[in-house]
């Protein structure tokens, strides 16, 4: 198992980050389509392209919501399920320190493949709508 | 996160089904010639050479030539890069975030 941690710096406010993170149709812009709630307990999936080797489905369930300081959930499929952490910090000029942890990785997901794929596939395809290859 | 200036790595080369087909045509057999290789896919030949020229930019495939043809194979370690998960996370996160950034106006 291995975990990953990143920080990311916003000069956006500390409530418009997490409306980012929480908001179902501002996260579709970013993220995936998805019938995502920052309510304990909810359900959710994300749903991005299917391809050859994966049906474009994450499965997650949300495990805690402390507006607008931390926002956890369970995402994942297959036996693949990590937990995803966001952790919110209002910088001293206003904007938003992000920091997420991710835990859960195996070294060795192979029923994952599909999704990396998928990914990696959606990645390219937003370089290319940005301009950026 | 500025991406503009990086080059093509192994991700791109596999985000395209063709690219993918190419490898997987080259990792059952340990050589092909390109007009074996391009009988496989819809398109012509230029186009299978274009793909395979990507392919040879990230180190994914070599090529030689024999005689008039030129042959090429599998160097399969640049999916090394792929096979950690960790990497692989972190760059997709990046670039999900970079995007939000732009949808933030924060570019």
């Amino acid at each position: 198992m291995k975990d990953l941690s990143l920080d990311f710096q916003f000069t956006s406010s500390i409530n418009k980050v997490w409306e980012s993170l929480t908001d179902s149709e501002v996260l579709a812009k970013w993220m995936w389509k998805n019938d995502f709630k920052p309510v304990v307990g909810h359900v959710f999936q994300f749903r991005a392209e299917p391809n050859e080797w994966w049906d474009g489905i994450l499965n997650g369930e949300v495990l805690e919501v402390d507006e607008p300081h931390k926002l956890s959930y369970k995402l994942g499929t297959g036996s693949e399920i990590h937990t995803v952490t966001w952790t919110f910090t209002k910088s001293e000029d206003g904007g938003t320190h992000l920091h997420l942890d991710q835990t859960g990785i195996s070294d060795n997901p192979g029923a994952f493949e599909g999704a990396k794929y998928g990914q990696t596939e959606s990645i390219g395809k937003l370089k290319k709508l940005l301009g950026e290859l | 996160m500025n991406e503009k200036s990086q080059e093509r790595d192994v991700y791109v080369a596999i985000a395209d089904p063709t690219r993918r087909k190419l490898l997987r045509l080259l990792a059952e057999a340990e050589e092909l010639p390109l007009h074996e290789l391009t009988t496989q896919f819809q398109m012509g030949r230029t186009a299978v050479s274009k793909h395979l020229a990507i392919l040879k930019e990230v180190g994914l495939v070599a090529d030689r030539k024999v005689g008039r043809e030129t042959r090429y194979r599998l160097n399969a370690d640049p999916l090394r890069e792929i096979q950690d998960w960790v990497t692989f996370y972190e760059k997709f996160w990046n670039d999900k975030v970079a995007l939000l950034k732009k949808l933030l106006m924060e570019d």
